[in-house]
């Protein structure tokens, strides 16, 4: 059976699109999927250095699609995760070598040799979201609980739609603490605004940091809680759709439970 | 209700989540508004052609505008009517 093509996008840069695209495809390939991550941001590669994978990229995705090399030349294989492999972007052709058509095609040999493609869309709503979506039958649309990020969501979840594509939604670097107060807008107002389907809650994880620091998959690191959260999201992309998604919540002392609990009555 | 909720309810202050939300409501329909330049020109193009055929109009002094306000937003289309067409002679016509 051919595997599925999943893009991760957001339209706003800097929601974290790169990370969660790095920690899904550890995670579907720690749950045993033989796994593809594209990076699609030609002229700006980046999930390389996420992935810890800088150091041994001989070919790139230009390569592949002028002809220079074969897909099995170009993709690098994680040595610390089996069947992990990244695509990586060129870094000094020009955005626009790339056509829709050559994404499909090069998706179509890729459907044949793994279970899940997964595309890291660059931000914006030009060439590269445009070959990135062409290629994809699923969407993940990350965005933050900020005007800004909801904003260009609303505008690519529309987008998709109009590629017939039926995207699910991410919400990423929720700070409990925050919601509880009334400063961050929450999952809930999130969700209300743009009326789609989610498919995970990540909460703001100092880890993340570290693990982009050393190139080391989030999902290795000890009890990250962004990391936790990825690998249920992951779960609910390969057989598990109804996992339930966890909110992000302050850890209470016992006291502020107790107290909590009375409070709810008002 | 989180006390911290309350206490501002009661202080009468405004948590600024719903301030985003507000904005961010608005602004997700005025973008949805916006349309091209040429997609005016159509729609009245195609409106004088439907109401040609019930008034005579003025077709020199049409205006057609979409006025945006805080809570909504409205397309105002203002024409002059010189005289109706009767049903008779609409019948007689085409159809267009």
């Amino acid at each position: 059976m051919d595997g599925k093509v999943i893009v991760v996008t957001s339209g706003k840069g800097g929601v974290g699109k790169t990370t969660i695209t790095a920690s899904l495809g550890a995670a579907l390939a720690v749950q045993g999927k033989r796994v593809a991550i594209v990076d699609m941001d030609i002229g700006l590669r980046n999930l390389d250095v996420v992935m810890g994978l800088e150091n041994r990229i001989v070919f790139n995705i230009v390569d592949i699609i002028k002809g220079k090399c074969k897909i099995k030349q170009a993709a690098i294989k994680d040595r610390r995760i089996d069947n992990l492999y990244l695509i990586p972007a060129s870094q000094s052709d020009d955005k626009d070598v790339i056509k829709p058509e050559n994404m499909v095609w090069l998706t179509n040999k890729l459907r044949k040799e793994f279970d899940v493609t997964l595309l890291d869309c660059p931000a914006g709503i030009e060439q590269g979201f445009k070959n990135s979506i062409a290629a994809a039958d699923e969407a993940l649309v990350v965005c933050t609980p900020e005007v800004s990020a909801v904003r260009d969501a609303d505008r690519i979840i529309g987008l998709l739609y109009a590629q017939s594509i039926t995207p699910k939604l991410i919400v990423n670097r929720i700070v409990p603490k925050m919601v509880e107060n009334g400063d961050m807008l929450s999952h809930e107002d999130v969700v209300d605004v743009l009326s789609i389907d989610l498919i995970g809650l990540i909460e703001m994880d100092e880890k993340v940091v570290v693990a982009t620091n050393t190139g080391t998959p989030l999902i290795l690191q000890d009890d990250s809680k962004a990391g936790m959260a990825l690998q249920r999201i992951a779960l609910r992309l390969d057989g598990h759709p109804d996992l339930p998604v966890e909110n992000p919540m302050i850890q209470k002392s016992f006291w502020k439970k107790i107290g909590s609990k009375f409070s709810r009555k008002n | 209700m989180k006390f911290n909720t309350l206490l501002k309810k009661l202080m009468n202050k405004n948590e600024s989540k719903d301030i985003a939300k507000k904005r961010l409501k608005f602004a997700l329909l005025t973008d949805k508004l916006e349309i091209k330049a040429d997609t005016l020109g159509d729609l009245q193009r195609d409106l004088v052609e439907v109401i040609s055929r019930y008034f005579e109009i003025d077709r020199e002094s049409i205006q057609i505008d979409i006025k945006r306000s805080e809570e909504s937003s409205a397309l105002i289309f203002n024409t002059p009517i010189i005289s109706a067409i009767s049903s008779r002679k609409r019948r007689g016509m085409p159809a267009a």
